[in-house]
């Protein structure tokens, strides 16, 4: 591939990835306000939110981690979408791979617990301490998950799980070989997008959304900007694993928004667990799932 | 703002409007800015008295804030409005004044009930502060004893509006006229009162700093004023009178 494809391609993912993410972001309000019976925000709200807070016009920052823990945050998100394979595009997937895929999205909650550090707001700390937790909770099925599908497909090369996939048609998706492993997945997407009855580091009526509470301005921004990362790395992730990656772009965004419906249908429906129930109940039954997935992927 | 039946001692307002830049995209660019502020608004109740129990229908499925782009948010640095819903006392102005101080610009602060106007019913009382905008910029007043979920809506689409024309710089003023603002507080709550908030610096900073921002209750206060210091943090469980204090 010549270098200014490659140019164009690690621009466009990103970027593609941010504007899917603004409506994954207004699917998320828009569940949440059906549920509750109610009309729910406007179509471009993500986008209002995220203008509005880029043009406050005095900021508070408390120092240079502070900022640098921001851009790290969204930058470990903006590296992880050059390493997901889309429809037509494949940047450095290649290269990648779902190893250095799990090290990307690690980044981000460190660099906000960098960033939050430097707040010094007791409610911060105790959020980023909750959040980095949450981490450990949703990893371990998580890396069972990403370990039993690289063994059923023998690579851990995405653009071949994905090619593999395509070619065998909807019976050799990974969520059908594999159920069990699909529905530990699901139990982990749900831990790492933060959702209820899981989003034991946000709780905004008890330690007033934690991780978030000193930002104002371009850092809560930057968060937002984050969240659409986010959800747009997690759903294209378990449908590169699980549904097959996407043939074209209709059918890639049409499992994409599908798969996001789950969590978020179950997330507004749920109180939140307390830390160590969250930690009980990922280290239970997910791994034992996942585990008996395992096996069978194995023989 | 003008209130009927209620004579007021008027100050010179002398609010700026930002200059109209000759160039095209600046102008877009700054109508879009005002677009999106206006669409976006989080709020910060401070329910201080009996109107934060409208605020519940105004939000949830009947009446619907959000489909206006207004949501609740939980700490003063994310929210744009403080919306201040009953009477405040002079022990909660104190804290009513810090939570203004930490919001990020442009700030709105928007009154609900009689008592934030003019006193209402504790109009006799010596612990409740009578007026709100003498402590702080007010950009809308909601009167109403309590007004209904249709009229706070109503009044938040007002201040949309305002924001949408550029006309919702209260915030500004309390940078420019910082001296009258102060003075007000120093009556209630003593000579030595002091904010951690320096915003006689915010307002050089910033480019606000006008010719009401010093003054000789701005005098009072750099006499009284402590330095302000970072907090120190320590873990000491152990040292009773660390914990509580």
């Amino acid at each position: 591939m010549h270098w200014s494809e490659l140019a164009i391609e690690l621009t466009l993912m990103p970027l593609v990835a941010f504007i899917v993410g603004l409506f994954m972001v207004l699917m998320m309000r828009k569940i949440a306000a059906r549920l509750q019976r109610r009309v729910g925000p406007p179509l471009l709200q993500p986008l209002y939110d995220i203008v509005k807070l880029f043009s406050k016009q005095t900021q508070t920052s408390h120092g240079l981690l502070h900022e640098i823990g921001i851009v790290m945050a969204v930058g470990g998100y903006v590296a992880a979408e050059t390493l997901l394979p889309v429809p037509g595009m494949n940047g450095v997937a290649e290269k990648g791979g779902m190893i250095t895929l799990l090290y990307l999205t690690m980044i981000p909650s460190l660099g906000m617990a960098l960033g939050v550090g430097q707040c010094a707001n007791p409610n911060g700390s105790i959020g980023i301490s909750r959040a980095l937790t949450a981490m450990l909770a949703y990893d371990i099925p998580f890396v069972i998950v990403i370990a039993g599908v690289a063994m059923h497909f023998g690579t851990t090369n995405l653009v071949d799980v994905v090619a593999q996939q395509q070619a065998g048609g909807i019976g050799s998706w990974g969520a059908t070989q594999m159920p069990l492993l699909a529905l530990a997945g699901l139990f982990a997407l749900q831990g790492m997008l933060g959702k209820q009855p899981f989003e034991i580091y946000v709780a905004p009526a008890e330690i007033a959304t934690g991780p978030m509470v000193e930002m104002g301005g371009k850092f809560l921004g930057g968060l937002f900007v984050m969240q659409c990362f986010q959800l747009y790395t997690a759903a294209v992730l378990y449908v590169t694993l699980f549904l097959g990656g996407g043939e074209n772009w209709i059918t890639f965004l049409g499992k994409s928004f599908a798969v996001l419906v789950i969590p978020m249908s179950i997330a507004f429906l749920f109180p939140r667990y307390r830390t160590e129930d969250m930690i009980t109940m990922l280290w239970k039954w997910p791994v034992v799932l996942g585990l008996i997935g395992l096996v069978f992927v194995g023989s | 703002m003008t209130i009927v039946g209620f004579e007021m001692k008027q100050f010179p307002v002398q609010v700026e409007q930002p200059q109209q830049g000759g160039n095209i995209f600046s102008r877009v660019f700054d109508e879009l800015t005002a677009f999106c502020r206006s669409r976006s608004l989080f709020i910060l109740h401070y329910c201080t008295g009996c109107g934060a129990i409208e605020l519940p229908p105004a939000m949830t499925s009947r009446f619907d804030m959000e489909r206006l782009g207004i949501s609740p948010m939980v700490s003063p640095r994310q929210a744009d409005i403080l919306l201040i819903t009953g009477y405040v006392s002079v022990k909660t102005l104190k804290r009513v004044i810090l939570t203004y101080e930490q919001m990020g610009s442009p700030k709105y602060v928007i009154g609900i009930c009689s008592c934030t106007v003019n006193g209402g019913m504790y109009w006799q009382s010596y612990a409740t502060a009578k007026k709100l905008n003498d402590y702080m910029p007010v950009d809308l007043y909601i009167a109403g004893c309590m007004p209904r979920p249709e009229a706070v809506i109503t009044g938040l689409r007002e201040l949309m509006e305002h924001i949408r024309l550029g006309q919702a710089n209260g915030w500004q003023d309390y940078y420019r006229r910082y001296d009258h603002y102060l003075g007000n507080q120093q009556r209630l709550f003593g000579e030595t009162w002091q904010t951690p908030t320096d915003v006689i610096a915010e307002s050089r900073h910033y480019g606000l700093f006008g010719e009401h921002t010093l003054g000789g209750h701005t005098m009072l206060l750099e006499q009284h004023q402590n330095p302000l210091e970072p907090l120190t943090m320590s873990l000491g469980l152990d040292d009773k009178t660390k914990v509580g204090s």
